[in-house]
């Protein structure tokens, strides 16, 4: 089974969530666990990974460069640009590297042959380890300024479709990425169930219910947890989102600073402050994923 | 001119340093709040206001003219996203989801009228009015779609052509290419982290990003209690980044948060921190 866990918004305490779950179903369960988050991966830090295994480089961005030798400075690059990546600095003609999307469209209307080139980059790396709680995890890491983020967080997913069959490994748990972009897209896309984690802010509801929207896309079953869940209580919001859209919340999680402690420990709370409120309340959450998602 | 505030990872508080630089530059720059976080822009919840003067922003996709298509597979070949799949005898069809709207296979076509306009709504921008002297130009990309380029893109020329003194940007989290167009053109980027082994991480490639962009850049500790600052100091001082305020956490600042009430209003240490680091920057701006 592949379950996908999702905010929508950074900072409402996903990844702390997922590491604990991950670090509490280990035990019963074969599972492998993914990192979707290209532009911010985080839970091998909360795993405290030292060492990575094995490293894959990921080529596949492309990149216009211009020759400003053969350029006649017409201009009609900059001009046709859909994403406005070409300027003129110190009278020539230049590609922003950090913002080119890898279109093609300059070199195609440049009417001088040859001046303007794609050049295939590297987008990013993805890379995977054993941890020392004996599952393995995959992480990526894209490159500074790099487009296709999406793409990363595929080809992290097919790797680990590999290990698990491979291994013998059940479960995929794909942590992803904040927001609602290709790489949320792409960490949704295939999988069994969405959790999704928010925070009782209505920034938080409004981007959840955004994430939720594409969940909805792909016709996937969701479930909702509530963290921080004491933080403002008379916000409503989420339960009644929840209620609307018949998502079954599964677990509210007390704010707590021994969620932040274990963070800089780099631990999951509940190996770290096994009696917090949080770790007890994410114990709770744990069996009800494994009675009613795991099965 | 134009200002960024940007933090590797989401969460760390940046809309909320950018919601209430916003309001402490006020008394300094006729200005103007980019949200660009377009995949959960946030701002205007923070400032309380609800968005308006929405427009559309839509992306062209082609449509195919098949009576005038002579299958010479050109656009297929053309496209870098692979969104045009061609049948036996070349006849192309699109396939809508991977396609970026660029106009490559438009341009390389040899038929007029084979490839006619199509569009799709991909988002939309926004100009809304504050209470606070500023206006907030929103990009907001719609769920479902994958590509928040186009959004940004659309954002910031939208948010230009207010033609104010000041733009303050607000960019999305990470150093993806879309981070960088919303931090293009910045005079000075503010970087905002947390005091942790996951906030050091993600602050060493903004400032990276920010070298390779040739911005100069500060750094912003938020909860600044929480953790060892050792790591930040060594970092900012690897790329000759300022670290420039330390916000404590604070029980204000969330609750600020969770009413749409911006902190530097109030009567409070928070909002001097806000006004000092405004003062700041207004001389460093000149
Ligand atoms: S490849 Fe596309 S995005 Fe890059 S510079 Fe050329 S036209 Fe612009
Ligand atoms: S279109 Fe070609 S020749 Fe014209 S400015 Fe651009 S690179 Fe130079
Ligand atoms: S507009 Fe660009 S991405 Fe879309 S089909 Fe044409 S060439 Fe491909
Ligand atoms: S390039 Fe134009 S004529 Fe050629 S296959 Fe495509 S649509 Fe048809």
């Amino acid at each position: 089974m592949q379950i996908a866990i999702a905010s929508g918004k950074g900072g409402v305490g996903k990844s702390s969530v997922a590491a604990s779950l991950i670090y509490l179903l280990k035990d019963g369960y074969s599972l492998i666990a993914v990192d979707a988050d290209a532009d911010a991966p985080n839970l091998h830090l909360l795993f405290g990974v030292e060492r990575w295994e094995e490293k894959r480089e990921i080529i596949g961005a492309k990149i216009a460069k211009i020759n400003s030798e053969t350029c006649i400075k017409c201009g009609i690059c900059a001009e046709r640009c859909p994403y406005d990546c070409i300027k003129l600095v110190d009278g020539v003609y230049k590609v922003n590297e950090l913002t080119c999307e890898g279109c093609g469209v300059c070199k195609l209307v440049c009417p001088v042959e040859g001046v303007i080139t794609l050049e295939e980059v590297r987008s990013g790396i993805i890379q995977k380890t054993t941890t020392k709680y004996g599952f393995p995890l995959i992480s990526a890491q894209l490159d500074v300024g790099r487009p296709n983020s999406g793409k990363l967080v595929t080809e992290e997913k097919e790797w680990a479709k590999r290990i698990m069959k491979e291994e013998g490994i059940e479960h995929m748990i794909v942590d992803s990425a904040a927001g609602i972009g290709c790489q949320v897209i792409a960490s949704l896309g295939g999988a069994d169930v969405a959790i999704l984690v928010a925070e009782p802010t209505p920034a938080s509801l409004s981007d959840v219910k955004r994430v939720y929207k594409v969940v909805q896309h792909f016709r996937e079953p969701a479930y909702l947890i509530i963290n921080k869940a004491d933080l403002n209580p008379e916000f409503k919001g989420l339960y009644e989102f929840a209620e609307e859209e018949g998502i079954p919340i599964i677990g509210e999680i007390p704010y707590d600073r021994a969620v932040p402690k274990s963070m800089a420990m780099l631990k999951p709370v509940v190996e770290a402050f096994p009696e917090s409120k949080a770790s007890k309340a994410l114990r709770e959450i744990a069996e009800v994923v494994k009675e009613q998602i795991l099965r | 001119m134009q200002i960024a505030v940007s933090g590797g990872k989401g969460g760390t508080g940046k809309s909320t340093v950018a919601v209430n630089l916003a309001i402490a530059l006020r008394g300094y720059f006729d200005l103007a709040l980019a949200d660009l976080d377009v995949e959960a822009p946030n701002d205007h919840i923070l400032l309380g206001v609800e968005l308006q003067n929405e427009e559309p922003v839509n992306m062209f996709m082609p449509r195919f003219n098949y009576s005038k298509c002579i299958k010479c597979r050109k656009c297929a070949e053309v496209c870098e996203e692979n969104a045009i799949i061609t049948m036996k005898d070349g006849t192309p069809f699109l396939m809508p989801t991977l396609c970026s709207g660029c106009r490559a296979c438009e341009i390389v076509c040899p038929v007029t009228g084979a490839i006619l306009e199509g569009q799709k709504l991909i988002g939309h921008t926004y100009i809304t009015e504050t209470p606070y002297e500023f206006s907030l130009v929103t990009g907001k990309l719609l769920e479902g779609e994958e590509r928040a380029m186009p959004i940004v893109t659309a954002a910031k020329r939208r948010a230009r052509s207010l033609n104010k003194e000041l733009l303050l940007v607000d960019t999305a989290a990470g150093t993806s290419n879309t981070v960088s167009k919303a931090l293009e053109d910045s005079k000075l980027l503010i970087a905002v982290t947390e005091p942790t082994p996951l906030g050091l991480h993600d602050l060493a490639l903004i400032l990276e990003l920010a070298r390779l962009m040739n911005i100069e850049a500060w750094v912003v500790i938020n909860r600044s209690d929480l953790g060892e600052k050792e790591g930040i100091e060594k970092i900012a001082q690897k790329y000759n980044a300022e670290i420039v305020a330390e916000i404590p956490y604070s029980e204000a600042i969330i609750r600020s948060y969770v009413k749409g009430e911006p902190i530097v209003l109030a009567d409070s240490k928070e909002a001097e921190i806000f006004k000092d680091l405004a003062e700041k920057i207004a001389n460093y701006m000149g």
